[in-house]
C-alpha cells in the first residue's frame, strides 16, 4: 500500500511538474516550437512576396509558421503603410519599408534589443556590410530592423559591343578616343549616341543607345538616375541652412545632359520602372545600363539571358575633377524588415526576421535570379556559391564591393518620399518636354521649400544637419565650383 | 402595247435603281456596325486570347493572335498565387449585398414618390446634385470616419458606401417602374384587409419583379465596377478584383501579363452577364445612368 | 366620397416611414461627410506632420486657385480630355445609333454587344487598352509591325499630346456606347408619323434627318451631353491605370491630382478644399450648360 502511495506520488509530480512546463519533455531546440502560427507581412512588389516565398518551406520546417504576404503596389506602398501607422494601428506583423523612409517609419517599429536576449537572437551583425549597418538598422540610437535588399547602381555592358573591331573602329574615328567602358559621364552620351539606331551586334536589327528608368514614381526611378550626375558634378541636397541645392549648376547640367540624351534610350523608356532596362540588356538591345545590382543575376540566367559570360561590371561613370573621376553611384532605398510595434506576434514575427536574415537564408534570397534582392551580407560576397554562379559572378561581386565606399544615400530626412517624389516629378516633366530643366528644377526648389515649411523647418534643418554630417564624412559635400570644372 | 412594255421598262429601272440604293445603304449599314463591333469588343477580344497563351505567344514575334496551345495556367495561377478566388468572391459578396441593400431601402422610398408624391419635384434637382458629386469629395471624410469606427477593411464599410451611393439611381428607376403600375390592384389588395405594406410586398413587388431584377443587376455592375472606395478602403481581406487588376501595373505589364489579362477577364464578366440577359432594358436603364455608381 | 379614396386616405406619417430608411442613410453617409469634408477644409490637418490641426480660414482655397500650378495643369488636362471626347462621343455615338435603328433583325443582341465597353469598369477597360499599347508586346505594336506601319517599337505614352490623345481615345471607347444607348432612346421615340408625313412631302434621307430627326433629338442630345460632361469631370480611374498621370503631370485630371494630395501628400484639409473647388466649378459648369440651352430654346421658339 505504501509503495503504491509512493509511486502515485512521484507520478502525480511529475505530471504536475511536466504540466507546469518546468520539466521539459522534450528536448530543447524541440521542432516546430511555434507551430500553426501565421504572420502578416507587408511588401511593395509581387517579387518580394516571391522572395518570401523562398524560404517559406524551411520556415515551416523550422519554426512552423506561415506567413501571409499582402503586396501593396510600390505606388501607394508608403502612402498606405503610413496612413495605417501614423493612426497607432497595423494590420501586419512583419513590414519591408524603404529604409530612406526610416525616419518616418522607425518610431512605429520595435527594437530588436528587446528581443534579443529574452529569445536569445542571433542576427549576424558582424556579417553585414558596413554601409548597410549604418543606414538600414537605426531609430533613435536603437536597431529597429534588419536589412533585406541592398541596392546600390553599378554599371554593366555588352563587351559584344565594345569588342567588336568593325565598333572599335567607327567609334575611334568617330570620337578620336578608343572605344572602352564609359568613365565620364561624357564618353557614357557619346557611346549612348553612337551606338543608337543600328546593329551594334553585327546583326541588322535596330538597337539602341543605353538603358534607364524613367518613371517618376514610387520613391522614383528617373530621380535615381539624374542624381548620379548631380552628385558626380559636385552637388548635394541642401545646404545647413536647410535651403534646397537642386536647381544649382550642377543639377541644371545634370538634367540638360539626360534630356539631350533621350533620343538615345529606347522607346517607354519615360515608364520603365526597375525591369524593363534589365531585359532589354540582356536580350543585347542596350549595351550600356547602370542599375540594380539584381541585373547582375538576371544577366547571369541562362534561361533569359542572351549575354551570358558576354558582359562587363563596373563602377558607375563619374566626373572628371581636376584629372580624378569621381564617380557617386546612388544607393537607393533598398529594403529592410522590422517587426511592427503594434503587432500582437512580436515574439514569432522576431523569430521569423531572425530566421530570414540567416545567412544561409538570405543567401538563398540574394542569389535567386527571379527576386530582385541585392546582397548585402559580407558572406554573400564571399560565398563560392554566388561566386561561381555565372560566368563573371565573381567580378560582379567584386563591382559592388568596390562602390560601397562611393555611394550616395537618399535624403534620410522626415519627409524623404515626399521630397524624393516631387523633385522626381520636375525631372520627368523636364523629360517629357512639359517644361524646360531650369523650369523644372526651379518648381522643384519651390515645392522642396513648401514641404520643409510644412514639416518645420527647424526640425528639419536639425534632422538634416546630421545627414550632411554623415555624408561629408565620406567625402560628400556641396562643391559650387565642380558643375563647370567637370569634363 | 410598246408603250407599255417601255413603261415597265422604265418603273423596272427605278425600281432596280431604287433597290441598288437600298441595298447598297444596307451595306453600308452592316459595315458600319461591323467596324463598330470591332473596335467596341476588339479588346475584350485579345485580352481573352492574351489570358489563354499558355506558353511564349505573348512573346513572339511575328505576333500570334490566336493562341498555338491555349491553356488556363493564367487563370490558376491568378487564383492561387495572387488570390484572386478569394477576391472574386470579394467583389462578389460586396456587390451582391450592396445590391440587396440598395433595393431594400429604394424601394419603399420609391414608392413614398410615386405614390404619394413625396418631395414634390426635389428628386431630380437632388439626383443631379448627387451626380456632379465627385466621389474624391466623399472619401476623404468617409476615411477618416471609417478609421474612427474600424471600418476600413471590412465588408460592412464598403456595402455601406455602396448602397447609400447608389439609392439615388435605384429611386429614380423604380419610381419610373411604380408609376406605370396600376394603383387599382393595391386599393383592391387594401379593401381585402391588407396592411399597406403587406400590399406592397404581397401585390406589387410580384409584379414589378422583372423592373427590380434591372435594377438590382444594375446596382450589382455599378458596385462591382467602382474603384476609388475601393482601394481606399479594403485591406489584403477585402480587395475587390478592381484593386487586384492595380497590382499588375507595377513593374510594367509584361512580367505578369497572363494574369493581368486574366483579372480583366474576370472583371469584366459580369458586364457580358449582363448585358445579355438585360437587352432589352439597355436602353432605359443605362441610358439614365444605371450603372454607373 | 368613394370607397377607394376613403380607404387610400393615407396616414401621415406613412411616407415619411417609407422613405426614411434612405433618407437617414443618405445623411449619414453622404451628408453629414460632406459638411464634415468642409469643416476640414478650412482647417490645416495634415497627415504627414501629425494629428494636430488648426483653423486657417481660407487659406486652402487662395492656395488652390492661386497658389498651386499643377492643380491649375490639371484643371487645364481635364479640359482638354473633356472637350473633344464629348464631340467625338456625341458625333459617333449618333451615326452607331442611327445605323441601329435602321436595323430590324437582331437590334437587341447587336445593342447588347455595343454597350458592353460602357458597361465595364474604366479600370479594366484602360487595364486592356494599356497592356494593347505595351510597348514591346503590345497589340497595337504589333500589329503596326506585322502590317509594316511601324519599323520600330513605339511609345504611345511617350509624349504629353500622345499620352492625352491614348486617353480620349480609351475614354471614347468606354463612353460612346452610353450616348448611343441614350441617343437611341430618343430616336425610338420620335413617332414614324412624322417621318412618313415627311416623304409625302419629299423629304428622305438626309433630308428627313435634318429637319426632322435633329431637331427632336436636341433635348436627348443635350441630356446625354450633360451627364457625360459631368461624368467627365470626374475622371479618375481611367487615368491612374493607363497613363497614372503621366508622363510627368502631362494626364493628371483634378480627381486624380486631389487624389494624389489626399492619400500620397496625407494633407487631408487642402484635398479636401481642392474637392470643393473642383464641386464649385462643376457647378458653374452646369450651370451655364443649363443656361445656354435655355437661351437656345427660346430662340427655337
Amino acid at each position: 500500500m505504501k509503495r503504491f502511495a509512493l509511486v502515485a506520488l512521484v507520478t502525480a509530480s511529475l505530471v504536475a511538474l511536466v504540466a507546469s512546463g518546468v520539466v521539459p519533455v522534450r528536448p530543447a531546440g524541440a521542432a516546430r516550437p511555434y507551430e500553426g502560427q501565421t504572420i502578416r507581412a507587408v511588401v511593395n512588389a509581387e517579387y518580394v512576396k516571391y522572395s518570401l516565398s523562398l524560404v517559406e518551406k524551411d520556415l515551416l520546417d523550422k519554426l512552423g509558421v506561415k506567413i501571409e504576404t499582402e503586396v501593396i503596389p510600390a505606388d501607394a506602398f508608403v502612402a498606405k503603410t503610413l496612413l495605417e501607422f501614423n493612426s497607432g494601428t497595423s494590420p501586419w506583423d512583419l513590414v519591408m519599408f524603404g529604409p530612406s523612409n526610416m525616419p518616418d517609419y522607425g518610431r512605429h517599429f520595435e527594437p530588436l534589443e528587446n528581443w534579443t536576449d529574452k529569445l536569445r537572437l542571433e542576427f549576424y551583425m558582424d556579417d553585414i556590410a558596413d554601409v548597410y549597418k549604418k543606414l538600414m538598422l537605426r531609430w533613435a540610437g536603437k536597431i529597429v530592423s534588419m536589412p533585406y535588399d541592398g541596392d546600390v547602381h553599378i554599371m554593366f555592358w555588352n563587351k559584344v559591343a565594345f569588342e567588336r573591331p568593325d565598333n572599335k573602329k567607327k567609334f575611334k574615328a568617330k570620337h578620336g578616343y578608343d572605344l572602352a567602358p564609359p568613365k565620364t559621364w561624357k564618353q557614357w552620351d557619346d557611346q549612348a549616341e553612337f551606338f543608337h539606331g543600328w546593329g551594334w551586334d553585327g546583326t541588322d536589327r535596330k538597337l539602341f543607345g543605353a538603358g534607364a528608368s524613367y518613371k517618376p514614381s514610387g520613391s522614383g526611378y528617373s530621380y535615381h538616375w539624374w542624381r548620379a550626375r548631380f552628385f558626380s558634378y559636385g552637388g548635394q541636397y541642401f545646404d545647413a541652412n536647410m535651403k534646397p541645392l537642386i536647381n544649382t549648376p550642377a543639377a541644371l547640367r545634370a538634367l540638360e545632359e539626360i534630356v539631350r540624351t533621350m533620343p538615345y534610350y529606347p522607346p517607354g523608356v519615360m515608364l520603365f520602372e526597375s525591369e524593363e532596362p534589365k531585359t532589354m540588356l540582356i536580350k543585347g538591345e542596350v549595351p550600356l545600363l547602370y542599375s540594380w545590382t539584381s541585373t547582375g543575376k538576371r544577366v547571369g540566367n541562362p534561361a533569359e539571358s542572351l549575354i551570358v559570360g558576354k558582359a562587363g561590371f563596373g563602377v558607375v561613370p563619374g566626373a572628371e575633377i581636376d584629372g580624378k573621376i569621381v564617380s557617386r553611384p546612388s544607393m537607393t532605398p533598398g529594403r529592410a524588415m522590422a517587426v511592427s510595434k503594434y503587432s500582437k506576434k512580436k515574439e514569432v514575427t522576431m523569430k521569423v526576421l531572425e530566421f530570414i536574415s540567416l545567412p544561409d537564408q538570405s543567401l538563398k534570397i540574394v542569389m535567386d535570379p527571379k527576386t530582385i534582392m541585392d546582397p548585402w551580407r559580407v558572406s554573400h560576397f564571399k560565398a563560392p556559391a554566388f561566386r561561381k554562379l555565372f560566368p563573371g559572378a565573381d567580378e560582379y561581386l567584386d563591382a559592388i564591393q568596390k562602390t560601397f565606399p562611393l555611394v550616395v544615400p537618399d535624403p534620410v530626412i522626415p519627409g524623404a518620399d515626399e521630397y524624393q517624389r516631387k523633385l522626381s516629378f520636375e525631372i520627368t516633366e523636364a523629360l517629357a518636354k512639359r517644361k524646360t530643366p531650369k523650369d523644372a528644377l526651379e518648381t522643384a526648389f519651390g515645392e522642396w521649400e513648401k514641404i520643409t515649411e510644412r514639416r518645420g523647418r527647424d526640425k528639419q534643418k536639425a534632422a538634416w544637419g546630421e545627414k550632411m554630417a554623415e555624408m561629408k564624412a565620406i567625402g560628400i559635400e556641396y562643391r559650387a565650383d565642380w558643375a563647370q570644372k567637370a569634363k | 402595247m410598246a408603250i407599255a412594255i417601255e413603261q415597265t421598262a422604265v418603273v423596272a429601272r427605278r425600281v432596280r435603281g431604287y433597290r441598288l440604293r437600298r441595298g447598297v445603304g444596307h451595306a453600308l449599314t452592316y459595315v458600319g456596325l461591323a467596324a463598330a463591333l470591332a473596335f467596341f469588343l476588339g479588346p475584350f477580344f485579345w485580352i481573352l486570347t492574351t489570358s489563354l497563351k499558355g506558353n511564349e505567344d505573348f512573346f513572339a514575334f511575328p505576333p500570334v493572335w490566336i493562341p498555338t496551345e491555349p491553356s488556363l495556367s493564367h487563370y490558376t495561377a491568378l487564383f492561387t498565387r495572387s488570390s484572386g478566388a478569394r477576391y472574386f468572391m470579394n467583389s462578389l459578396i460586396i456587390s451582391s449585398l450592396s445590391m440587396v441593400a440598395a433595393l431594400s431601402v429604394s424601394l419603399p422610398t420609391a414608392y413614398a414618390i410615386a405614390r404619394w408624391r413625396f418631395g414634390g419635384g426635389f428628386l431630380s434637382a437632388f439626383l443631379l446634385m448627387l451626380r456632379m458629386l465627385p466621389a474624391i469629395a466623399l472619401i476623404i471624410p468617409i476615411y477618416i470616419m471609417y478609421k474612427m469606427f474600424g471600418l476600413t477593411n471590412s465588408y460592412l464599410g464598403l456595402v455601406i458606401i455602396y448602397t447609400v451611393v447608389y439609392i439615388p439611381f435605384a429611386v429614380w428607376l423604380l419610381v419610373g417602374f411604380l408609376r406605370d403600375f396600376p394603383i387599382e390592384i393595391e386599393e383592391a389588395a387594401m379593401i381585402d384587409g391588407c396592411s399597406r405594406v403587406r400590399a406592397l410586398v404581397q401585390v406589387v413587388v410580384p409584379i414589378i419583379a422583372p423592373g427590380l431584377a434591372v435594377v438590382a443587376l444594375f446596382a450589382f455592375i455599378a458596385t462591382w465596377n467602382e474603384f476609388l472606395f475601393a482601394i481606399v478602403l479594403t485591406g489584403i481581406e477585402t480587395k475587390t478584383m478592381m484593386v487586384l487588376v492595380t497590382s499588375f501595373t507595377t513593374g510594367g505589364t509584361d512580367a505578369f501579363y497572363g494574369e493581368a489579362s486574366a483579372s480583366v477577364v474576370l472583371g469584366v464578366l459580369p458586364a457580358f452577364a449582363v448585358a445579355f440577359m438585360l437587352q432589352r432594358y439597355l436602353v432605359k436603364g443605362l441610358a439614365l445612368g444605371g450603372t454607373k455608381g | 366620397m368613394r370607397l377607394g379614396a376613403l380607404v387610400l386616405k393615407r396616414k401621415r406619417w406613412e411616407p415619411f416611414a417609407f422613405a426614411s430608411p434612405s433618407l437617414a442613410l443618405i445623411a449619414l453617409v453622404i451628408l453629414f461627410p460632406l459638411v464634415y469634408a468642409f469643416y476640414l477644409s478650412l482647417q490645416n490637418f495634415d497627415l504627414s506632420v501629425g494629428p494636430d490641426y488648426e483653423f486657417v480660414g481660407a487659406k486652402n482655397y487662395v492656395e488652390a486657385l492661386f497658389k498651386d500650378p499643377r492643380f491649375l495643369d490639371s484643371v487645364w488636362n481635364t479640359a482638354v480630355i473633356i472637350v473633344p471626347s464629348l464631340a467625338v462621343e456625341l458625333l459617333l455615338g449618333l451615326g452607331i445609333a442611327l445605323l441601329l435603328s435602321r436595323v430590324i433583325h437582331g437590334r437587341p443582341i447587336i445593342t447588347a454587344l455595343l454597350a458592353i465597353p460602357a458597361m465595364v469598369s474604366p479600370v479594366m477597360g484602360a487595364m486592356a487598352w494599356r497592356m494593347m499599347f505595351g510597348v514591346k508586346f503590345g497589340a497595337i505594336n504589333n500589329l503596326g509591325l506585322q502590317l509594316g506601319l511601324l519599323d520600330v517599337y513605339f511609345d504611345w505614352f511617350s509624349s504629353p499630346a500622345l499620352a492625352i490623345t491614348a486617353v480620349v481615345l480609351v475614354e471614347i471607347w468606354h463612353n460612346t456606347p452610353f450616348m448611343m444607348l441614350v441617343l437611341l432612346a430618343g430616336l425610338q421615340s420620335i413617332p414614324q408619323e412624322l417621318y412618313d408625313a415627311g416623304k409625302a412631302d419629299g423629304a428622305e434621307g438626309w433630308r428627313s434627318f435634318w429637319y426632322i430627326t435633329l431637331p427632336l433629338l436636341r433635348f436627348t442630345m443635350a441630356v446625354g451631353v450633360m451627364i457625360r460632361l459631368i461624368d467627365l469631370t470626374k475622371l479618375f480611374g481611367l487615368v491612374f491605370i493607363l497613363t497614372f498621370g503621366g508622363p510627368g503631370g502631362a494626364t493628371e485630371t483634378v480627381a486624380f491630382n486631389t487624389y494624389l494630395v489626399g492619400f500620397k501628400d496625407f494633407r487631408m484639409s487642402y484635398a479636401s478644399a481642392l474637392s470643393y473647388v473642383i464641386v464649385g466649378g462643376v457647378m458653374v459648369l452646369t450651370l451655364i450648360f443649363l443656361w445656354i440651352q435655355r437661351l437656345r430654346e427660346a430662340r427655337a421658339a
